[in-house]
């Protein structure tokens, strides 16, 4: 009796593991599976919550298979393990990569898996066959929510709370800045950096100060809610990042500047399911709707609204752009003259900080 | 009131400190199988996975020694001072310091060939190390303030300096804007052993070696022990305990610097404010489960780094990482434990207070003349 149990089980154990053998070599053929690498946890409800919404939309989308694995820090030994493993054991066909950290390791195992397509998020390398990358104009929503704060702040002093002085943060914090500007000509936006991109206490701790000394509202680039609970708990504003993250500070939240990376994620999935992918340098706005604005508080003036509408619909005509002049740096120098548009080299490459901006572009 | 003490065994079995990893780990795993079962896993499945990603094949291996490597290193920074009682909790940072001096000299002498750059940049990454332990070692041997402190606060300052070398004076020219540091020259990347194995990890072992010798085998090891384990019989023979102090803890940074430049001309293509990866951290435990012996560091340093590539690898079998996080640390709390339990045993004490053979053998360090 126990023998014939012992013999069934290892029958049934026997064409498991065929099964599974089978289920392991047989992608690939048919079938797209698209391999995430995340910075943080999903559950940060920012940047990373922001790519995870975009692979359930692609995978609804394309019908292909999708992986991710989550805080992978940003160093070679513990990036390329990852991909390796997505690629010889998951059968992966492309990998996002979502944090700029991990460019390096990416430009090397392009080389050496030239079968599978690497797409890069926020960096600057690539290659002719399968290693592109991909970001968003992030600064166009980001002057649309500084014109919500702008109406709403009646201090007309703005705190922001920011990661790293770097060109996309430099460009955020200054295109926001126009945006305030634009309704509210006395505002002035104090920054404080936090150097993560990550930490709740310290990003909490940044708003509350910025509260502290005369901030009613708060703004941030960076990927956690603590600045938006800080800001509710001291009976202030705040404009999120990343996504609507109105439910965690209802009565403070007044929009942000949102990623919609699925559009893009579906479209690459496709282009290699159907053999026709090409790498690229893609930088898309509101016109491709890889950025947009979420919704805005009750509160914002109807007038303001309106304006905000309408620029919105110049942003996404290509009529009009941010950075179109004049503009002038802190120190009162012209840096964009009147009329003119900035290029995106200059753009991407931003490394001072515009008239009304308090605090130091460099960190 | 009776309460129980820990009392280091008088006999240690010889090979029990393996028997208690063994046994450690395998406690660990069965718990695993709960662990995983109600997650929704399969065991055998993820534990087949972890064992396959860190041994089975040379890709894999490599993979595991790539990780060790850096493991082993500030682990032995970490057992050289804790020889003596003292413990270095910033090898973290030291690595770091280690790395930007040897990041700074491959800036100014990128003409020079491989193989002699490679050797520049490691005495500048021990120099690194060394120099940002200098202050607290003084610090303790002069003034009695504790390393404890001292050296984890200056990690962070280490860390710092780096953010600000990646946005400020070091900012790579050819980066667009991106707050990056320029790679470090091509002919100053190690040479590689197999798959991503490089010979950092025989400059390791070869230390390993050197100091496995020099702690239990020279007289100035045991001077090193003896004023570690009974200060007043060490000064009474005459030691200088102010000098062993200073010693032990700058040879601690010196290492954990040298992990940093291994680390940069190995794994890493240039300076990045994450490059230490915690490595210097770990080294701790690794310090720890060999019980702060040289002669441990290199076997726990491989199962630290197999646990951290199986842990890794298991995340792409859809196991999330706050569980592979709880699996890892399981697997080394239980190695841990058991090594305390194989070396150490519980005494009873009563009421009456310590007996006089009962003084706790690790006595504190005094400072001599103080």
């Amino acid at each position: 009796m126990a023998k014939k149990l012992l013999l069934k089980s290892l029958v049934v154990l026997a064409v498991l593991t065929l099964v599974a053998a089978g289920c392991g070599n047989d992608d690939g053929d048919d079938e797209v599976v698209a391999a995430f690498v995340y910075v943080g946890p999903p559950g940060d409800a920012g940047w990373t919550w922001a790519h995870d919404q975009g692979r359930q939309f692609a995978e609804e989308q394309t019908g292909a298979t999708t992986l991710f694995v989550e805080s992978v820090p940003e160093v070679a030994e513990d990036f390329r393990a990852v991909v390796v493993d997505f690629i010889e054991n998951e059968g992966a066909d492309i990998i996002f990569a979502t944090s700029f950290g991990y460019m390096d390791p990416m430009e090397e195992l392009a080389g050496e898996y030239p079968d599978v397509v690497f797409e890069h998020a926020s960096g600057y390398k690539m290659n002719d066959t399968n290693f592109g990358n991909y970001f968003g104009r992030m600064y166009q929503p980001r002057y649309l929510s500084g014109m919500a704060a702008g109406a709403i702040t009646e201090a007309n002093r703005i705190g922001y709370v920011a990661a790293f002085p770097i060109p996309e943060v430099l460009r955020g914090i200054n295109a926001f800045t126009l945006g305030a500007q634009r309704v509210n000509p006395d505002v002035e936006v104090h920054v404080t950096w936090t150097f993560t991109w990550f930490d709740p206490a310290v990003e909490g701790d940044s708003a509350a100060a910025l509260i502290e000394a005369g901030a009613d509202v708060i703004a941030m680039h960076q990927d956690s809610t603590a600045p938006g609970l800080a800001a509710e708990a001291a009976g202030a504003r705040w404009v999120s990042y990343n996504s609507d993250m109105s439910e965690f500070a209802p009565d403070a939240f007044i929009t942000a500047p949102v990623w919609n990376w699925g559009p893009y994620y579906a479209r690459i999935i496709e282009a290699v399911a159907s053999d026709s992918y090409t790498p690229g340098a893609y930088w898309g706005g509101m016109d491709d709707g890889i950025v947009a604005l979420a919704p805005l508080a009750a509160d914002v003036p109807a007038d303001v609204a309106a304006e905000i509408d309408e620029v919105a619909a110049q942003l996404t005509d290509g009529s009009w752009d941010v950075f179109t002049g004049e503009i002038r740096d802190q120190d009162g120098n012209a840096v964009v003259a009147e009329g003119e548009t900035m290029e995106d080299g200059a753009m991407l490459g931003m490394g001072f900080f515009v008239e009304g901006v308090v605090g130091s572009a460099t960190g | 009131m009776i309460r129980p003490v820990l009392a280091r065994r008088e006999k240690v079995i010889p090979g029990t400190q393996a028997v208690a990893f063994v046994v450690g780990i395998a406690v660990a795993l069965v718990l695993g199988v709960v662990l995983l079962s109600t997650s929704g896993h399969s065991p055998a499945e993820v534990y087949e996975r972890m064992f396959d990603s860190a041994f089975m094949g040379s890709d894999s291996l490599a993979r595991t020694l790539e990780r060790a490597t850096p493991l082993a290193l500030t682990g032995l920074a970490v057992a050289v001072a804790g020889s003596m009682g003292l413990w270095n909790i910033g090898a973290e940072g030291q690595m770091m310091a280690g790395a930007t001096i040897a990041a700074g000299v491959a800036m100014v002498a990128d003409g020079l060939s491989g193989p002699l750059l490679i050797a520049v940049m490691m005495v500048c990454g021990v120099a690194g190390g060394m120099v940002l332990m200098l202050g607290p070692a003084l610090a303790r041997s002069h003034l009695g303030v504790s390393e404890i402190i001292t050296t984890l606060m200056l990690v962070y300052v280490a860390i710092r300096v780096v953010e600000w070398l990646e946005t400020g004076p070091w900012k790579d020219p050819d980066s667009f804007g991106f707050a990056v540091i320029e790679p470090v020259p091509e002919q100053a990347s190690l040479p590689g052993l197999f798959g991503r194995a490089n010979i950092g990890t025989l400059i390791a072992l070869g230390l390993l070696i050197v100091f496995w010798l020099a702690v239990s085998r020279t007289a100035w090891g045991y001077e090193l022990r003896l004023a570690g384990s009974s200060p007043n019989t060490a000064r009474y023979a005459g030691i200088s305990l102010r000098r062993k102090i200073l010693t032990a803890l700058l040879l601690s940074g010196g290492i954990a610097g040298l992990a940093g430049a291994v680390q940069l001309t190995g794994s890493a293509t240039r300076l990045e404010s994450g490059l230490s990866n915690g490595y210097g951290f770990a080294g701790i435990i690794v310090a720890a489960l060999a019980l702060m012996r040289p002669s441990g560091v290199a076997v726990a340093a491989v199962v630290f780094g197999a646990v951290q590539v199986g842990g890794q690898s298991i995340q792409t079998l859809g196991v999330s990482s706050a569980i592979s996080d709880i699996l890892q640390a399981m697997i080394l709390f239980g190695a841990l434990v058991a090594a305390v339990f194989f070396n150490y045993r519980i005494r009873w004490t009563g009421p009456a207070g310590q007996l006089p053979g009962d003084e706790p053998e690790e006595a504190d360090l005094a400072v001599e003349g103080a």
